[in-house]
């Protein structure tokens, strides 16, 4: 019984490991731990590098999974940036991140433009991340 | 002891001469010892493989087997090439002061003097042909499209002419036309001295790179030259003796000394100019004294205070001291030591000038602050190539003209 | 540049404090010093200030060229898509070991607010090149017409001299062409076949890169370089290279 509690409980994490940590077309999920709430998220459409961190905005900032979850971000990463509609204007107007990032609840989203767009190179780097993690 | 005998026509050589010459070159060639054959067998083998290495280099593509890269584009070939080009018009400048401005004293040193000057600078040729990528255009368009405004170019130019004119004294000097090998010297000398000023200047008028730019690089260069000069001649006319079992003259003996003083002289004003440089570095601009403080303190101190400081400064300097400029083992000892630290001299010259990242004060994660270099094989290889091209050569010269014997007159 | 120009900008540069004079003519134009934060100081544009509002003629003498060529850079917009990147490649037959232009990634752990910052660089086409002045065959040269710094690659020796002499690390060597190579500002894909704009600005999604003609009033370039009040810098000023590419915010 021991062996079998053991055996599935390493398959879990294991496996929550393989999905928390992908490299896709579409982008790269990270995740460092359970308590971060999700995974950090790097869109590569339509321009390459923007990061999403649940570290930051679940963890640090404490927000509830309600805030965006279903009604501003489905579930599913990555979902958003298949809508064409996934761009900087749609931001301005409310959609997406700019049902916060307006400049009142959070900063607004035509300033500080490089907090949020690492950029190529920080999508490599949390490519190399997560791909340390997969080999595992 | 054989001396030769000075025509006293002046005027051109003539057809017999110059055959009679060649006749005895060849005999003196072929009547060597074994050892004589083995040391040339084994340095002229060291030049090929060093060839091979850089012909292998050329085919492959010089960015897959060098240690230089875009930030770095200068390495150890350029370091070797000033190394050999200093020493030759360093070889220039000392022997000038005997036979170009009749002090008498300096006469013995001066036919093997100048051969080596012709030596050296070519094998400073050698060793820039493999680091130029396009070696083969340089004389088409060095001629066709000059740039009056570049270094390179004034350098390039009147070291062509320099090597010119040493040849030519050479030759002169062999059939004995002491009066036509002076102007021919003179001319070398000029050329020299304003060919290895300009090779300063390539470092010292780029604004862009703080450890470099200022006057002080062709200063130093023509200094750092006539030391390398006295280096040179103590160092091969000892060996010259030693290999051939000959006993110094009279006036070799107070040739020699002679250098020796001057080279003692020079080690002084080199060492008060490097205390200089380094003092109003760390006064200078960010930049500069990133370098600076990299050079004495960071990756490349040992190659500062050991082989720079103590080798090619200090230790040839307290030699010389001790040597009482008569003792000619250690005198040739403190040649061979600070020929070591010149070589240092000349890589961190090079290298530390370019360490420092274009966009240091930027704070970017592209380049750290301090960039580095390691040479590869390759390019040690043609290094090591080029010196036994100079002991080939000078062995060559040994036995060929028995000596380099010089009339007094 | 030649020789007489050579000396000329020589003599203008050996002025190390700047009179009181030239720094008011710099702020009628608005060039004002910046803080060492934003990654510059104080710019030099031309060796002589056009003044104030002067009309087009004037400043025609004042900037040699036409048109000449300048690119401007809004930092503060810059998200390192690195579509400029991909489309300089592609235009111009870049190899994947170079790069004629490149994205660098500022970071300051200190800073407020924002701790990263996007800075694209080139080469500035300078107006006092040390290139130029140091090549050996004149392989490279700075345009009279447009001010463009220029290879003929034909003529490249290979010394890497160009290299060591750039502040901007903008020179590489390609092995394809047997050549250095470096930006052009599209002048041989694009600009010499009537094109008005380079790959990399067309491609910029955000405003970072504006490209134009520094000596029209009514380009974009020229409006934003002359601006009362606006902070506008050059990259590393000191070496008297007077680049020809401009940094903004905003």
């Amino acid at each position: 019984m021991k062996r079998i509690i053991i055996l599935a409980s390493t398959l879990i994490l294991g496996l929550s490991g393989l999905v928390l940590s992908e490299i896709t077309e579409e982008g790269v999920k990270y995740q460092e731990s359970e308590e971060a709430g999700g995974p950090e998220i790097v869109y590569t459409k339509p321009v390459k590098g923007v990061l999403f961190s649940h570290k930051l905005h679940v963890k640090e900032l404490g927000l509830p999974c309600e805030s965006c979850h279903t009604a501003i971000f489905e579930m599913e990463a990555f979902k958003s940036q298949r809508n064409p509609d996934f761009n900087m204007d749609s931001l301005y107007k409310g959609k997406y991140c700019g049902a916060c990032h307006n400049g009142q609840t959070a900063f607004a989203s035509n300033t500080k433009c490089a907090t949020c767009h690492v950029g190529v190179k920080g999508l490599e780097r949390l490519k190399k991340k997560a791909q340390a993690v997969e080999k595992k | 002891m054989e001396k030769k005998n000075n025509p006293v026509a002046e005027g051109i050589i003539s057809k017999e001469e110059f055959t009679q010459n060649w006749l005895r070159f060849l005999t003196e060639f072929l009547s060597g010892s074994k050892g004589f054959y083995i040391l040339l067998l084994l340095s002229g083998l060291i030049v090929l493989i060093a060839a091979m290495f850089g012909v292998n280099a050329m085919y492959v593509g010089y960015s897959h087997v060098y240690g230089i890269y875009r930030e770095i584009p200068w390495g150890i070939l350029i370091s070797g090439y000033v190394f050999f080009v200093v020493t030759s018009t360093g070889l220039c400048i000392i022997s000038s002061i005997g036979h170009v401005f009749g002090v008498k004293s300096l006469i013995p040193i001066a036919k093997r003097s100048v051969y080596l000057s012709v030596v050296t600078l070519l094998a400073g040729f050698m060793v820039i042909f493999f680091d130029v990528e396009n070696p083969f255009r340089m004389a088409i368009w060095n001629a066709l499209s000059p740039n009056p405004t570049s270094n390179i170019w004034w350098m390039g130019t009147l070291y062509g002419a320099y090597l010119v004119f040493m040849t030519i004294e050479f030759l002169l000097l062999l059939i004995a036309k002491y009066r036509y090998a002076m102007v021919a010297g003179l001319l070398g000398l000029i050329s020299g001295v304003a060919a290895h000023s300009n090779l300063g200047a390539v470092f010292g008028m780029l604004h862009g790179r703080e450890f470099w730019y200022g006057p002080y690089m062709p200063i130093y260069f023509i200094a750092s030259a006539a030391a390398s000069g006295c280096t040179a001649i103590i160092f091969f006319t000892y060996l010259g003796y030693r290999i051939r079992n000959e006993r110094f003259d009279k006036p070799m003996e107070l040739a020699l000394q002679a250098v020796g003083k001057l080279w003692a002289l020079l080690l002084a004003v080199l060492m008060f100019f490097v205390t200089w440089k380094v003092i109003t570095g760390f006064a200078g601009a960010e930049g500069k004294v990133l370098a600076i403080r990299e050079w004495l303190f960071g990756k490349y101190a040992i190659n500062f205070w050991f082989f720079e400081v103590f080798l090619g400064l200090v230790a040839p300097f307290f030699l010389l001291l001790v040597s009482r400029f008569r003792n000619l083992n250690q005198m040739f000892v403190a040649s061979l030591l600070a020929f070591i630290g010149i070589f240092f001299m000349r890589v961190d010259l090079v290298v530390i000038g370019q360490i420092v990242s274009h966009f240091f004060e930027y704070k970017v994660t592209d380049f750290p602050v301090i960039l580095t270099y390691k040479p590869t094989l390759h390019e040690i290889m043609l290094i090591i190539g080029a010196c036994a091209f100079c002991i080939f050569s000078f062995l060559i010269g040994e036995k060929v003209f028995k000596g380099h014997h010089t009339e007094i007159h | 540049m030649n020789w007489k120009e050579f000396f000329k900008n020589l003599k203008t540069e050996e002025e190390g404090c700047v009179p009181d004079e030239t720094k008011r003519e710099f702020l009628k134009i608005g060039l004002i010093i910046t803080g060492v934060a934003a990654g510059g100081s104080l710019l030099n544009v031309v060796s002589v200030v056009a003044e104030g509002l002067a009309t087009s003629e004037e400043l025609h003498k004042e900037y040699p060229y036409k048109p000449h060529y300048s690119m401007v850079f809004r930092v503060d917009r810059c998200i390192d898509c690195e579509r400029c990147v991909e489309a300089c490649r592609q235009t111009n037959n870049v190899p994947e070991y170079g790069w004629r232009t490149k994205i660098l990634e500022r970071v300051d752990t200190k800073a407020v607010d924002q701790q990263r910052q996007f800075m694209p660089i080139l080469c500035n086409h300078c107006n006092n090149p040390p290139c130029v002045r140091a090549c050996p065959t004149k392989a490279t040269y700075k345009d009279k017409q447009t001010g463009i710094v220029k290879m003929a690659s034909y003529k490249c020796i290979g010394c890497k001299t160009c290299m060591v002499a750039c502040p901007y690390d903008a020179r590489y060597f390609n092995e394809e062409k047997r050549a250095i190579d470096k930006c052009d500002f599209c002048w041989e894909s694009r600009l010499s076949k009537g094109m008005k704009i380079t790959a990399c600005a067309e491609a910029c999604p955000a405003g970072v890169r504006i490209f134009g003609d520094l000596s029209d009033p009514n380009s974009e370039v020229y409006k934003i370089v002359h601006q009362m009040g606006k902070a506008v810098w050059v990259l590393k000023p000191e070496t008297g290279a007077k680049p020809n590419v401009f940094y903004t915010i905003g």
